[in-house]
């Protein structure tokens, strides 16, 4: 699907478009790319410069995502998953509602966490000014940065503290919007919709695994959960919840996700006291 | 068995043998000469990644590849077991060089004939060249995850007539206690040398290794102390998240990496630690230091005569200790200098050849005469002192691309005391067995790709050391060697 | 580059209205006159709609137990009359016949785990709601290109609230739910007043004001078709079309 090559010219007669119903996105040339060599980033009071990032990217980051930043390297027939289309503007990782840019810190800190089960390193070795030149070049890549402005990230109240009744009370949440349709009711990725799942280019993709020990790809903090599934994975299954679980609740959510982890934690322990047992997939709406 | 490498490593320093000989070995070692180095395209094929990615300029290691390597060649991904590969994956790779040379040494002490006379009338002082086609060693490199956390290396190592020996043989526990800062390796390695040696940008035969990391003084029978060649050990070693903060404690034989204990039952310890900061747009400075401090024996249990020590018997350790500043400076993208520092220090033992009596006990004397064992009765001769020296090098790298590097360096290592000090009946000059070398190079990688390595590599070394040329009258020459060598450094 | 569309349009869309407010003076606000009609059928035999296999969710599984669901890519009539069909205006546009937005909002059910409707025309910048009226948990996730409008995914569980949207280019963009891989639909987002064919295969564009149109029939599975087409005052234009069963 990624090689049906569409020229940039056919969107200025974006109606002609209409009968296309296969996936035919559109591919930038080096020249678009050029004129966009001036984009910048800004972390904290860093600023970070495309065309200083062009070294690095060659070095780095050229053989999976491409000359032309279209995730189609050297390395693309033989890593899965596959590596990011930049052009695309699409972005998994994002403290910023669904359908929107991410702002660049959410980028810079993918950088360096890298992607857990992927090809993607954790490239933390880089100074924070690399990191943010490297910011800059990849929304070079992407027209989306031209012509609009990142999401306003989510809110994320202070953590409140761990109990029982926020455990529970976050094990009816994943039972109200039904995580465990693809997530499975121990979390164990083997929910009834999780083998037919595919990302938006139509590849197969797996749903997080909570029972591995693996770290999600987005992060492990509470905070990196609970942005998760509010946020949405953009370009994945995973949806964003924001419109459906309040802020309170989504810490109870995060609360029981903890408790189908591996890892000891406070959470776990109190699961346990509780004998808390797996959501019943088949107990109507709210009782759970 | 002698682990060939090391013949030419020692031939500079070896004071004891007829001085002829040294020149003719001095220049046989480009034969010898093949560095084995770390650079493996069979971690590329695994992650999808190019040379670039971990290599400043393949073999050299950039941050990003030293924190692999720190990981045991894992990147953290829950990717990094074998399992996860495909099932044809054998992380293997081969490195060879055909390459020419020319190498000229200066002040060699060659017979002199008369006409009429098949036998030598006289000798003469002359320079002796010599220029061909010619290949390194071969490396076997493989290495790479057994489990997620279980890592090992094994790098069986040819010279360039195929004669094997192991150059690495480990294996490595990785993140113990679910932390970065415990790992623990047990097997033959390399030091944690911050500039490594097995990643060496350069090839000829005095500048493809660094002086400093072998350096022993002129007639030293120390059997150990060269940083530069692989241990027998084991080693904790613990580094940060970001591999910004780094250490490295190692318990070593004094065997100097020869197997099956010949020597006695002497230890020594090398500690290392650096710290990196970062600078903003100059890039990630990196200062540390390492500290090798150990024993080794210098006297052995005799079979049939004087000259015939009983391997593994050694006893009578004496002490030794090398220590220094490491530094790696970056300025920008292009332009980075390594520099390494070292004060070393030997007993007086080995300082008048003590030490390295398995190997040498039939042809080497101390004393006036005596086999160097430091058996009863023995005694060092008057005047005798523990050499002293420091070293310093410097390594500027200009990195035009990733495929493209120039190389510079220059080392020198100075005496500060020799082992026949001023009271003994033959002192020795102050300068005597100093070194300087430089060496310039480029290395040239015409594509880059996750499948293989190839460079064009083009490098000159002049390497000068003072008074261990022929005698002269009532001094030594020094000795000047030089070499230019062009080749292609190719491994896949 | 998207900066430089955007001008583009804002640009000729200007010019087109000043010209047209130059030209045909009073017509401009005669939007609302005239309309085109007309019917799509289908030529040959519906190729068969393949059932559905919804048992991996009971709560679908038993929504269907006396209807099953099947597909829905080919839906025509006894007639043969084509359902879901899109009829737009790809030409001859102009003035506020084309940047005018309808302020009537569409909605997209998801009811019994099937999309209704199946297809839902809006024109650009055009408000819709997705609405939820089943008891299992979906997430409605459009996929659009992303170099012309920008996607998104969002849970819809039981009781959800609507979920508000428009889109900004036009475009053919597929919908999906990832939980229930069957559910298949399409937000068809045009420039200009557009119409849907029922289940007979008749429509009716409004608010056309008099004048040469070329008018585009788009169906998912068939591709397109273009008619020109006339309007006058008082006279609506007529197009039928046909599209012949593969």
């Amino acid at each position: 699907m990624q090689t049906t090559v569409r020229k940039w010219s056919l969107l200025l007669g974006a109606a002609a478009v209409l009968a296309v119903s296969q996936v035919a996105w559109a591919q930038l040339t080096k020249y678009d790319l050029e004129s966009r060599m001036g984009t910048e980033s800004h972390i904290g009071n860093i600023t970070g410069h495309a065309k200083d990032a062009k070294a690095d990217y060659r070095r780095y980051c050229v053989v999976c995502h491409g000359e032309l930043g279209d995730g189609n390297g050297e390395s693309f027939p033989w890593v899965d998953p596959k590596p990011r289309d930049f052009q695309l503007g699409v972005f998994k990782c994002r403290s910023t509602p669904t359908g929107t840019l991410p702002v660049d810190q959410d980028l810079f800190d993918t950088i360096a966490r890298g992607l857990d089960r992927s090809n993607m390193p954790q490239w933390s070795t880089f100074t924070k000014q690399e990191r943010a030149d490297l910011v800059a070049w990849v929304k070079h890549f992407s027209p989306r940065w031209v012509s609009e402005k990142p999401g306003t990230p989510i809110q994320i109240p202070p953590e409140p503290e761990i109990t029982a009744e926020r455990i529970k009370a976050g094990r009816d949440v994943f039972a109200k919007v039904q995580c465990w349709k693809c997530h499975g009711v121990q979390g164990m990725a083997n929910g009834p919709s999780a083998a037919t799942l595919t990302d938006d280019l139509g590849r197969p993709i797996a749903p997080f695994n909570f029972t591995e020990g693996a770290r999600p790809k987005c992060g492990s903090t509470d905070q990196d959960l609970f942005r998760i599934f509010m946020t949405g994975l953009d370009g994945t299954p995973m949806p964003s919840f924001a419109d459906n679980i309040k802020p309170e609740e989504a810490w109870d959510l995060v609360f029981y996700l903890r408790t189908l982890e591996p890892q000891k934690s406070k959470e776990k322990a109190i699961a346990k006291q509780l004998a808390l047992k797996p959501v019943d997939p088949n107990a109507p709406a709210g009782q759970q | 068995m002698r682990v060939s490498r090391r013949s030419h490593l020692r031939n500079i320093s070896n004071f004891a043998m007829p001085l002829f000989s040294v020149a003719l070995v001095l220049v046989s070692v480009v034969l010898t000469c093949s560095q084995p180095a770390n650079a493996l395209p069979a971690f590329a094929r695994k992650y999808g990644l190019r040379c670039s990615a971990c290599h400043e300029s393949w073999p050299m290691l950039n941050y990003f590849g030293q924190k692999f390597k720190d990981n045991g060649y894992q990147l953290m991904n829950d990717r990094d077991a074998p399992i996860w590969q495909n099932p044809g994956y054998w992380p293997v790779t081969f490195r060879i060089i055909p390459l020419w040379h020319r190498v000229s040494t200066g002040k060699v002490l060659v017979d002199t004939y008369s006409s009429g006379n098949p036998s030598p009338t006289g000798s003469a002082v002359q320079r002796l060249t010599k220029s061909g086609f010619d290949l390194s060693g071969l490396d076997f490199h493989t290495g790479g995850t057994l489990e997620k956390n279980f890592s090992f290396y094994v790098l069986p190592s040819s010279d360039a007539t195929a004669s094997f020996h192991f150059e690495t043989v480990m294996a490595r526990l990785d993140n113990l206690f679910g932390s970065g800062w415990f790992n623990i390796k047990l097997g033959k390695f390399e030091l944690d040398n911050l500039l490594s040696e097995k990643r060496i940008l350069t090839l000829t035969g005095n500048g493809g290794i660094y002086q400093l990391y072998h350096f022993i003084p002129q007639g030293d029978g120390n059997i150990f102390g060269q940083m530069g060649d692989n241990q027998l050990g084991v080693e904790l070693m613990g580094h940060s998240y970001s591999d910004r903060t780094r250490y490295s404690a190692a318990l070593l034989s004094s065997n100097n990496g020869t197997v099956q204990l010949p020597y006695g039952n002497a230890y020594t310890g090398f500690f290392a630690a650096s710290q990196a900061f970062d600078t903003g747009k100059a890039g990630v400075q990196r200062v540390g230091f390492y500290a090798m401090v150990g024993q080794a024996p210098t006297t052995f249990l005799t079979s049939g005569g004087p000259t015939g020590p009983i391997p593994g018997s050694g006893i009578g350790n004496k002490s030794f200790s090398r220590e220094g500043f490491v530094g790696q400076f970056y300025f920008g993208q292009h332009v980075d200098l390594q520099v390494v520092t070292q004060h070393g220090q030997d007993s007086a033992w080995f300082g008048q050849g003590y030490g390295d009596f398995i190997d040498t006990g039939a042809t080497t004397t101390c004393n006036g005469g005596q086999p160097c064992n430091n058996t009863t009765g023995t005694v060092l001769p008057a005047g005798s002192q523990g050499p002293t020296w420091n070293g310093i090098l410097f390594e500027p790298h200009y990195v035009y691309s990733p495929q493209l590097i120039f190389i510079g360096r220059y080392e020198t290592i100075r005496m500060s005391r020799q082992a026949n000090g001023p009271d003994s009946a033959s002192p020795s000059a102050s300068n005597f067995g100093n070194i300087s070398t430089y060496t310039i190079g480029y290395r040239y990688n015409p594509f880059m790709t996750s499948r293989a390595g190839f460079a064009w590599h083009n490098e000159y070394n002049w390497l000068h050391q003072d008074g261990t040329g022929p005698t002269l009258g009532l001094t030594s020459a020094n000795v000047n060697t030089s070499e230019l060598l062009l080749g292609f450094d190719f491994d896949f | 580059m998207r900066n430089r569309y955007n001008l583009a349009a804002v640009l000729s869309a200007v010019i087109l209205v000043c010209c047209g407010a130059l030209i045909l003076g009073q017509k401009v606000n005669a939007a609302g006159e005239g309309k085109i009609t007309g019917t799509v059928k289908l030529d040959g035999t519906a190729p068969h709609m393949k059932g559905i296999d919804m048992s991996k969710d009971p709560y679908c599984s038993k929504a269907h137990a006396s209807d099953p669901g099947h597909l829905e890519t080919v839906l025509a009539g006894q007639n043969g009359g084509l359902e879901n069909v899109v009829l737009y205006i790809s030409e001859g546009l102009s003035g506020g016949a084309l940047t005018e937005v309808p302020t009537e909002v569409p909605v997209f059910n998801q009811k019994n785990c099937m999309y209704m409707p199946h297809v839902l025309a809006m024109d650009v910048n055009q408000k819709f709601k997705v609405v939820t009226s089943d008891q299992t948990a979906h997430n409605i996730h459009p996929l659009p290109n992303p170099m012309i409008n920008v996607g998104w995914n969002q849970s819809q569980p039981p009781g959800a609230p609507a979920v508000e949207k428009s889109w900004k280019a036009a475009e053919v963009i597929p919908v999906q739910c990832n939980i229930h891989p069957w559910m298949h639909g399409w937000f068809v987002v045009v420039k200009g007043p557009y119409a849907t064919t029922d289940a007979n295969g008749s429509y009716t564009i409004n608010n056309v004001p008099p004048g040469n149109y070329t008018v585009t029939a788009w169906q998912e599975t068939y591709g397109t078709q273009m008619q020109k087409v006339t309007v006058a005052a008082g006279k609506p234009g007529t197009a039928d079309f046909t599209f012949k069963a593969k």
